[in-house]
């Protein structure tokens, strides 16, 4: 499934950048996340509990920094395994300076697998919007106070 | 012994009795495999792939086996001496991949199975699956089989890079002349969208290990017990005669139970190894993950005709998505599209090119129809193209170019002698019941008044009660046994195993006509290989017309005999025997058929070179397919703003040959419409790029509902099949054959004005919305 | 499809179940969304408090201008209610479109919103019809409007060990009221499902509440398409804006291209069937 959006933050490009790939501020805001240990240069392994009303489950997974074009851009790639099924995110988000803060754009591809893909599909876009849209809310919040 | 009493005029053959089976059914005192309970039964659960496709790096079943309650998690290293999944389907060339009942070191398809776990509870068994840890190492998977066939696309199958299991061609007649000599071309791509057969009851095995006796009993939800038998015995490296299968009530097949699956051996092994009884019902999501799918076609046509709507040739080169294995027939079924691709129609003119496809998804196989939905669809699809093309009525081009009453039996160029028919008499009989002149004034005022009103025809011919034994690949012959107790009452034994269709009611009609008798004097037996003679099965519309005719038979054969009996008792060298009485011709005395059975039993006097009792079992071979055909006319409307269709009538007007039971034939052709309906509208096997089974369950894959279908005007001709004594020829595809074509044509015919030549199924209202905007017919 | 085992309880007080369900446990209502997703492991609660015995929580009465409706009031109840039937047409046409017969025979009206599925019926209703909430927990009760409970797609203002006690509906008089949908073949979930109330001002449209479902991540109120109505712009031309600043799902059935499309058409279907039922 393919995904894209835009956010708008509060935040000037360089800093926006630098924090979308802290691993403090990721582990912080990802919907979920209960931990994220370095593993590697720009990787973590991370533990998830993913809950949206009834359903919920708890994931292994990895998170990945790449292509990183500084201030400008940079890969996330995002795995998680769980009894539910399997997800890969893997999204290029670009950065750009505007007014006093920056825009956020993203775009990229989400794969689901197992019982999520399998039972999910009516609700797959919408709620793989709102995990986005948590995130990036629950991020402004962050780093203003950050 | 009495003089003649009144006789029975009243014959069951003809009449709509009502079945015999429904009251268990529908008060719910029917016993289905997950019914059945047994002292010290297990449960086994299954472990299913999540990936397309994937290496197994390691399977720990260490948290699984600590669990309270679980016995024995079995993988596919503790499964290596059971026999593979059997195919039974041969053609020359073909890739016949290894099928383990469990995955060795890679899995080719969602829901492949990889383990099973074995606990004393149900709930135990399922809660372990979740505790088995597989490592997975995910492989790039195909799941479009055009795709598939591209270069670079990823293998099934490493050893077959291109993913080819198979190229079959057949052609007859001069395809080429034909094509240069002809007046017009119409060229069409055609998809047959892949389907989940759905039945209501999933599939389900309990296994039951003697030790004692060495025998095993598998109670499973099959539409072959017999053949099941064989294969699963050849598996397990039993005898035969070791082996016991039970097909108990069966809630319904459509051919996904026409089949040997890995489970169904598994359960054996499992009992075997454990010493005790297991239970293993499947789940809805494994149905549709892991019991066979069906069509999964994409269709290149080609016809040629005259100006005048004679069509001179056709050309074929068909796409089978055949998932990553092989089941028992898979390869085999789109051979059957290619032998009915002429259809109804004269033209001896054919050259057809198959590609079998391996991807990474459940395998297809025979599903309701199996082939001939495909061919159907798109022969009745061309016709319809061609029509338009030369501005032909529908209907005339169809008359057109059948086949004359006259010239049956019928050679087809693809090697076929259809057996009788008169195709114009159920197109007549439709047309009539629709009033079709008018209804095409009315789609010429609809069309004035901006609505889009489309008027469908589609005339099928399909082949069925398989079928001769050469051209079936475990024997096409059928058993029947009637056994007639010393009080006289009568129980008929078939191999051909229902699920839902009825035979116990036919079969008892038959026999209570035959031997003049009460119908509630009669009891069918069948599915169980203890009891009944060896038996090939119900599957492509045969049950009545190959297992129906080998009762027939048996019933000839004991009536010589009662009639031996009956004139030994009356002491008479001229008897006949008429309801339900053997009678003398000269003086009128007669005796019961339940005083000459008990005779026959006491056997205080036998006739001449007579054994007592009175039992016959007829394996009967048929000589040849039969062939019904009909046609269906659906009438459509287009939601213009929505592209949303709703079907105003349905009429479908069938010969099936003799009818025996009108109320069943009617049930048959409801249903077959509604599953055809289904196709052409609502359903669709999804895997998305990477082999995900995104309708992974019926909140995402739409099976027609009650309150979506159409008032179905079902009517019919009757023209006697020669092939047997019965003149019976089948019923329980056509339904589903003849519907997906009068629905398409129908809704294509809304558009036609617009310049729409053909849609693909399902239409849905967004793909028909879409249609409308491209072809400026929107609101 | 086989849950992981859970407790259950069902008590006959609703003290007794908030008591249980402050401790943690799992409402259970009807078990139409709930236990699905438990029999496919997508939730795993370890108590169920079921609130199917609680006679205080079915019924449907009237006081003052509000119908109030026990949240264990099931959709066939509501559908069939001649009260419902009088005072709020639109939540019993509502309630007869929701899933098939045996759904509204279980489903209730209490589990329908909590569980608040971007593509169930009532919460366009609901939002139409101006209804509210009564929440209710060990420590007292508030009442919130439907607009400010509904916060995201299965997201509600519930707070833990909250329970929806009733829903009140204003009693409707004099406006005219339609539910129209398109039902998803497959679920009967709404692709699309669109609730109208028109009050009548002489010859045109005096004010319009519509809300929609099935189209953004939760149901809304079409505020621009209300605003255009009431200022007496055509139908279809204000339909058009139904999906404004929304953004559109897009999943297997439908795509957010013809979902907006398709929200506009039946928005004006709506609005045209509210407008002839008007006095
Ligand atoms: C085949 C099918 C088709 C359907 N089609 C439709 C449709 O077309 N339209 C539609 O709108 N819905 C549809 N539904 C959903 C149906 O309406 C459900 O009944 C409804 O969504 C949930 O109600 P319930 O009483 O079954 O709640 P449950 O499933 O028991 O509970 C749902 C959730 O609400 C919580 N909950 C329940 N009651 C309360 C309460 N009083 N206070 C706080 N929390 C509570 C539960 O803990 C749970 O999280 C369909 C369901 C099925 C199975």
């Amino acid at each position: 499934m393919k995904i894209s959006g835009a956010y708008r933050l509060s935040l000037p490009q360089e800093r926006a950048y630098a924090l979308l790939q802290d691993p403090a501020m990721l582990a912080h805001c990802m919907p979920g996340a209960e931990r994220l240990d370095k593993v590697g240069e720009d990787e973590y392994q991370m533990k998830l509990r993913m809950s949206i009303a009834s359903i919920s489950g708890n994931f292994d997974g990895r998170v990945r920094v790449a292509d990183k074009n500084p201030h400008q851009s940079f890969r996330l790639v995002v795995e998680g395994t769980g009894k539910i099924g399997f997800v890969r995110g893997d999204g290029l988000l670009r950065i750009a300076a505007e007014d006093s803060g920056s825009n956020v754009t993203y775009e990229g591809d989400v794969q689901v697998g197992g019982t999520i893909a399998a039972v999910g599909q009516r609700l797959l876009d919408v709620t793989s919007k709102m995990m986005i849209k948590r995130f990036f809310d629950k991020f402004a919040e962050a780093a203003a106070s950050a | 012994m009495g003089t003649t009493t009144a006789i029975r005029t009243k014959t069951y053959v003809g009449e709509r009795i009502r079945r015999k089976e429904d009251p268990r059914l529908i008060t719910g005192t029917a016993t289905y495999v997950d019914d059945i309970q047994m002292p010290g039964m297990h449960h086994a659960s299954i472990v299913r792939s999540p990936h397309a496709a994937a290496r197994i790096k390691g399977i720990d079943a260490k948290r699984a086996l600590e669990t309270p309650g679980v016995v024995a998690v079995f993988t596919g290293a503790d499964v290596k001496e059971v026999g593979p999944v059997p195919c039974g389907a041969s053609l020359p060339g073909l890739r016949v991949p290894q099928h383990s009942i469990l995955a060795r070191d890679r899995v080719y398809f969602v829901g492949h199975p990889v383990a099973v776990v074995v606990a004393t509870d149900r709930y135990v068994a399922r809660d372990a699956v979740d505790l088995v840890e597989v490592d997975y190492e995910p492989l790039p998977a195909v799941a479009d089989p055009e795709r598939a066939l591209e270069p670079g696309a990823p293998a099934v199958h490493p050893e077959w890079p291109d993913n080819v299991a198979f190229t079959y061609h057949q052609e007859g007649g001069d395809v080429n002349k034909a094509f240069a000599g002809a007046e017009v071309v119409v060229k069409q791509r055609i998809t047959s969208q892949r389907l989940i057969p759905t039945a209501m009851e999933t599939r389900g095995v309990v296994a039951d290990w003697r030790a004692g006796d060495k025998a095993l009993t598998l109670y499973s939800s099959t539409q072959i017990p017999h053949l099941l038998r064989t294969l699963v015995a050849m598996m397990l490296g039993l005898a035969e005669n070791r082996l016991r299968v039970v097909a108990p009530e069966v809630g319904g097949g459509f051919g996904s139970k026409l089949n040997v699956y890995a489970e169904e051996a598994l359960m054996g092994f499992v009992a075997m190894r454990i010493g005790k009884p297991v239970k293993w019902i499947e789940s809805r999501r494994e149905n549709f993950a892991a019991t066979i799918h069906g069509r999964g076609h994409v269709d290149y046509f080609e016809l040629a005709a005259n100006k005048d709507g004679t069509i001179l040739g056709l050309k074929l080169k068909l796409i089978q998505d055949l998932g990553a294995y092989h089941q028992l027939l898979t390869p085999a079924i789109p051979t059957l599209s290619v032998l009915m691709i002429p259809g109804v129609y004269r033209f001896q003119n054919v050259f057809c090119d198959i590609v079998g496809v391996f991807t990474n998804c459940v395998p297809t196989d025979a599903y309701r129809g199996a082939g001939r939905p495909e061919a159907t669809h798109g022969i009745e699809r061309m016709v319809d193209i061609l029509a338009d093309e030369l501005k032909i009525d529908a209907a005339e081009i169809r008359r057109k170019n059948f086949v004359r009453p006259d010239e049956f039996p019928f050679a087809t160029a693809t090697g076929l002698s259809y057996d009788s028919g008169n195709y114009a008499a159920p197109l007549d009989k439709a047309l009539e019941i629709v009033d079709y002149n008018r209804l095409l004034e009315e789609q010429q005022q609809a069309r004035k008044e901006g609505r889009l009103v489309g008027v469908g025809i589609s005339t099928y011919g399909e082949i069925c009660a398989f079928g001769p034994s050469p051209a079936t690949p475990a024997g096409g012959w059928e058993s029947g046994s009637v056994n007639i107790d010393p009080t006289g009452k009568v129980t008929v034994a078939t191999g051909a195993s229902p699920h839902g269709q009825g035979e116990e009611t036919t079969f008892a009609q038959i026999a209570a006509d035959e031997l003049g008798i009460d119908i509630d004097d009669v009891v069918v037996v069948h599915g169980d290989t203890a009891i009944v003679s060896y038996g090939i099965g119900t599957f492509g519309s045969r049950a009545t017309a190959v297992g129906g005719t080998a009762v027939y038979f048996a019933l000839q054969e004991l009536k010589k005999k009662i009639g031996t009996f009956g004139a030994m008792l009356l002491d008479s060298g001229d008897v006949s025997y008429r309801a339900g009485r053997c009678i003398c011709n000269k003086t009128g005395k007669s005796v019961s058929l339940s005083e000459i059975a008990a005779a026959s039993y006491r056997a205080m006097k036998l006739p001449p070179n007579t054994e007592p009792g009175l039992v016959s079992t007829c394996f009967w071979e048929p000589p040849n397919f039969t062939f019904p055909f009909g046609a269906h006319i659906a009438v459509t409307e287009i939601d213009r703003e929505t592209g949303a269709v709703s079907v105003k009538r349905y009429v479908a007007v069938d010969d099936c040959g003799k009818i025996i039971n009108p109320l069943l034939v009617d049930g048959q052709v409801h249903g077959g419409v509604v599953q055809g309906l289904g196709q052409a509208l609502f359903e669709q096997a999804v895997y998305d790029e990477t082999g995900q089974l995104v309708t992974g369950e019926l909140m995402d894959y739409a099976v027609p509902k009650a309150t979506m279908v159409p008032w179905i005007e079902s009517s019919h001709t009757e023209t006697p099949s020669p092939v047997n004594p019965l003149g019976v020829k089948g019923v329980g595809e056509a339904g589903t054959i003849g519907a997906s074509p009068a629905i398409v044509n129908s809704v294509v015919d809304a558009l036609s004005h617009l310049g729409v030549q053909h849609l693909d199924m399902p239409l849905t209202p967004e793909r028909v919305w879409r249609t409308l905007q491209q072809h400026g017919g929107q609101a | 499809m086989i849950p992981q085992s859970f407790d259950y309880s069902a008590p006959a007080t609703l003290k007794e179940a908030l008591a249980q369900v402050s401790s943690g446990a799992k409402p259970l209502a009807g078990g139409m969304s709930l236990v699905p997703i438990m029999k496919l492991r997508l939730a795993a609660p370890e108590q169920l408090v079921d609130l199917g015995r609680i006679p205080e929580l079915n019924y449907i009465r009237k006081e003052g201008s509000e119908l109030r409706i026990g949240a264990m009031t099931t959709h066939y109840q509501i559908e069939s209610s001649p009260l419902v039937r009088a005072d709020c047409a639109l939540l019993g046409e509502t309630a007869g479109r929701i899933g098939d017969v045996q759904v509204r025979n279980v489903g209730t009206i209490g589990g329908s919103v909590a569980h608040a599925d971007p593509a169930a019926d009532y919460p366009a209703a609901l939002l139409a019809l101006g209804a509210s909430l009564k929440l209710v927990s060990t420590g007292g009760e508030r009442v919130l409007a439907a607009a400010q409970f509904f916060l995201d797609t299965f997201t509600t203002a519930l707070d833990p060990g909250e329970l929806i006690a009733e829903v009140r509906v204003p009693v409707s008089s004099g406006a005219g009221t339609a539910y129209v949908k398109l039902a998803q073949p497959a679920s009967g979930f709404a692709l699309v499902g669109i609730a109208a109330r028109l009050v009548r001002a002489g010859n045109r449209i005096g004010s319009a509440a519509i809300g929609v479902t099935g189209v953004g991540p939760k149901a809304y109120r079409a505020s621009e398409v209300e605003r255009l109505l009431a200022a007496g712009k055509p139908t279809r031309e204000a339909a058009l804006h139904i999906t404004g600043g929304i953004d559109v799902n897009s999943d297997l059935h439908a795509s957010a291209e013809y979902r907006r499309h398709l929200a506009s058409v039946y928005a004006a279907r709506a609005i045209e069937l509210a407008w002839s039922r008007t006095e």
